[in-house]
């Protein structure tokens, strides 16, 4: 295989890592908010595909031009989905852990089973959008646009989203309830508030890593699947709860997976991304960037 | 009472109601198993596998006048006009879930037959449940060869198998060689189950036979969030022929990736499977045209047999879309079995397997463009002649074996 092939590769993989951190990111944001890992992930990245390609065919609304309706969306299906489900499963009198694993899990499989019955199981995909098929070619590298404004939209949400954690009252608080859920009540922080807003920016960013997906992917409601099992390797990769860990992971995965194939068979590629998992397990158990 | 006497006892009643189930369910429905994906990334197979193989009960099951064994009838008349039932499972594409599946259907709902499976890995545990519990099991639409040559004396399959159809597509290419068109290296691009793998040890072998160069061997991991780096491999050998074998999910991707990576396929031969099925052609049709597949199944050639048009009106008025490959063969196996259970007189396993090994079924009484229908040993059926069609527009137009032609291919299908 040539340089440019090689090059080919590399850029794939990091346009690819970047998106795979935007997916990654709600889930860690949770997480490192209160100790909730989000089985229902994939189905709500799912849920943001559908949205947008809803938008796209009823509307004529291009992804990019739907994404913050999306956002918004699933940041109020966050604070929902905090106020009505996890709030009360928190509130187990034992094995709080496992109750928590359960009623997201199974509010993910509803999730699937509803959009199997209602959308059908065929497959979807937004064929008119502003940036379909459309490619930039550098040297021999080929550059999809879709996925060129995916990495773009990542690297922003990723400024944003350091900007409101370190910038703004809700940023601190968010920061403060992590640190001690406890000692915020006696500031006269609502900590219900807090974790309710917390999932509903974790969900909207993956609502936003939906939209930017559909412009490229194929849309269905086993979609989540192929990418949560990705977003749970990037998070503990890059740290359980870091935000800027969920980046670096993503595009380290991104990476490995797709060098992975320039030495090993292409049915092997997430060998690569697992083996380095288990490295980083050994070396570091708290991931490059967690606080665990 | 002693607790081993009630444990006897018990025993003993279950034996007597075990015994006694025939006499009693003799007016009842024959119960069938139907064991397909409906749920999971190919649950649309599932759904159109339901509507194909109730077409088939409802010709089977009322009198219909079209030319396929067991129309005229209402039910199975050797066995007084009992109706046919089919009981359908979700095997979910995972073999052991299928394993389960054809266990409760056969021990519970009593299934006298089962049908499946689309995966050729669910089909390989389901076909030997079957063997286990002496019921026949008809092998609708998984074609890996491995399938027919695990001495099973149940298992039967009406269609042909990735061998045939590979040998097919070989055919073709040495006809467009000798014809001087250049056909010399050719690439192969297979997901990483039992399809895949099988499909590209056949061809492997039949390139190395036939004098062509594998320029690419990608083996990926099916159902993959990118295949960027797959279909680089795939450019940077640049084959003359690219030979895929894979399902819907990783056409959609597989195809917009090549567009993405701006590769296009100077000729795709594929082994169906996920580029016949709609849902991929809704998609990524404006990418495929000129893709050539092979087929089971030529919705084109309804003028030269009749039954085509009337099964599949019936059939889209059911499910909204047209017969196809793996549709067409899940019908047939209803009736391939319908007529085995009419020439049994019984649902009892062993005769119901007599009469599906003597099966002989002429192929203008097919939906197919089969010679006919009947069994070798290992219960394949070798007269299942496959096509080549290609896809144009909307729709598919048989090119190969030239006998059954309805078009000149169109090669290079991309310059």
């Amino acid at each position: 295989m040539n340089a440019q092939a090689i090059a080919q590769v590399l850029a794939s993989g990091v346009l690819m890592g970047l998106m795979y951190a935007l997916i990654a990111v709600g889930l860690s944001l949770i997480f490192g908010l209160m100790d909730v890992v989000n089985f229902a992930h994939g189905e709500f990245l799912m849920m943001g595909m559908y949205l947008t390609f809803g938008l796209a065919v009823g509307l004529h609304l291009d992804p990019i031009i739907g994404m913050p309706i999306v956002g918004g969306v699933l940041f109020m299906a966050g604070v929902l989905v905090y106020l009505l489900i996890v709030r009360h499963a928190m509130r187990a009198k034992a094995n709080v852990g496992m109750v928590q694993i359960f009623s997201t899990f199974g509010l993910g499989t509803l999730m699937q089973g509803l959009a199997q019955y209602f959308l059908t199981p065929d497959y979807r995909q937004i064929s008119d959008s502003w940036l379909a098929n459309k490619t930039v070619e550098i040297g021999g590298v080929f550059l999809p646009q879709p996925q060129i404004a995916g990495a773009v939209v990542s690297l922003l949400a990723f400024g944003g989203l350091y900007l409101l954690m370190s910038r703004t009252d809700f940023g601190r608080a968010l920061e403060a309830t992590r640190e001690d859920q406890g000692a915020v009540a006696l500031v006269g922080i609502d900590r219900n508030r807090v974790f309710a807003l917390g999932w509903g920016l974790g969900l909207a960013m993956v609502g936003v890593a939906g939209a930017m997906l559909a412009n490229f992917y194929y849309i269905h409601p086993q979609v989540g699947g192929a990418f949560s099992g990705i977003a749970y390797v990037v998070v503990a990769l890059g740290g359980f709860g870091s935000v800027f860990g969920a980046l670096v992971g993503g595009v380290i995965v991104g990476l490995v997976e797709a060098m992975t194939t320039l030495v090993l068979p292409a049915s092997l590629k997430t060998v690569g991304v697992y083996a380095l998992y288990l490295l980083v397990v050994l070396l570091r158990p708290s991931g490059l960037f967690g606080r665990l | 009472m002693k607790r081993r006497d009630i444990m006897m006892q018990m025993a003993g009643l279950g034996v007597l109601a075990l015994a006694s189930s025939p006499s009693w369910a003799a007016d009842e429905d024959i119960v069938v198993g139907a064991i397909y994906p409906m749920s999971g990334p190919n649950a649309q197979v599932g759904v159109d596998a339901r509507h194909a193989i109730d077409t088939a009960l409802q010709i089977i099951n009322t009198p219909t006048q079209v030319d396929l064994p067991g129309a005229a009838g209402a039910g199975i008349a050797s066995l007084g006009g009992r109706k046919l039932r089919v009981v359908y499972a979700d095997h979910q594409a995972d073999p052991q879930k299928g394993r389960a599946e054809a266990e409760r259907l056969i021990t519970q709902e009593k299934a006298v037959a089962i049908i499946g499976c689309f995966h050729s890995s669910v089909a390989a545990t389901v076909g030997t449940t079957c063997e286990r519990y002496g019921v026949p099991f008809v092998c609708a639409d998984s074609s890996s060869p491995s399938l027919h040559r695990r001495n099973l004396k149940y298992f039967f399959r009406p269609a042909a198998h990735d061998e045939m159809f590979s040998e097919a597509m070989f055919d073709f290419m040495d006809l467009q060689k000798k014809q001087g068109k250049k056909v010399e290296t050719v690439a192969l691009f297979f997901e990483d189950t039992i399809f895949g793998t099988d499909s590209s040890t056949v061809q492997r072998k039949l390139a190395a036979e036939r004098g062509y160069k594998v320029a690419a061997d990608v083996k990926f991991r099916a159902n993959s969030p990118s295949l960027s780096a797959e279909v680089q491999q795939l450019k940077s050998a640049n084959a003359d022929v690219l030979l895929p074998s894979c399902y819907t999910t990783d056409v959609i991707l597989l195809m917009n990736t090549c567009a993405q990576l701006g590769y296009k396929p100077r000729n795709i031969v594929a082994q169906a499977a996920g580029f016949v099925e709609k849902a991929a052609l809704d998609v990524v049709g404006d990418k495929l045209q000129g893709m050539i597949t092979r087929a089971s199944f030529a919705l084109d050639t309804a003028g030269k047999r009749p039954s085509i048009g009337f099964v599949n009106a019936a059939f889209k008025a059911r499910a909204g879309r047209d017969l196809n490959d793996a549709s067409s063969r899940q019908f047939m196996a209803a009736i391939v079995l319908a007529d085995a259970l009419q020439r049994a007189g019984s649902t009892d396993g062993e005769k119901l397997r007599a009469a599906l090994a003597a099966t002989d079924i002429p192929g203008d009484k097919t939906i197919m463009p089969w010679s006919r229908v009947k069994f070798d040993a290992s219960g394949q059926n070798t007269f299942a002649s496959p096509v080549l069609q290609q896809y144009k527009g909307t729709g598919f137009v048989t090119i190969f074996p030239t006998a059954v032609a309805m078009a000149q291919p169109v090669w290079p299908m991309n310059g």
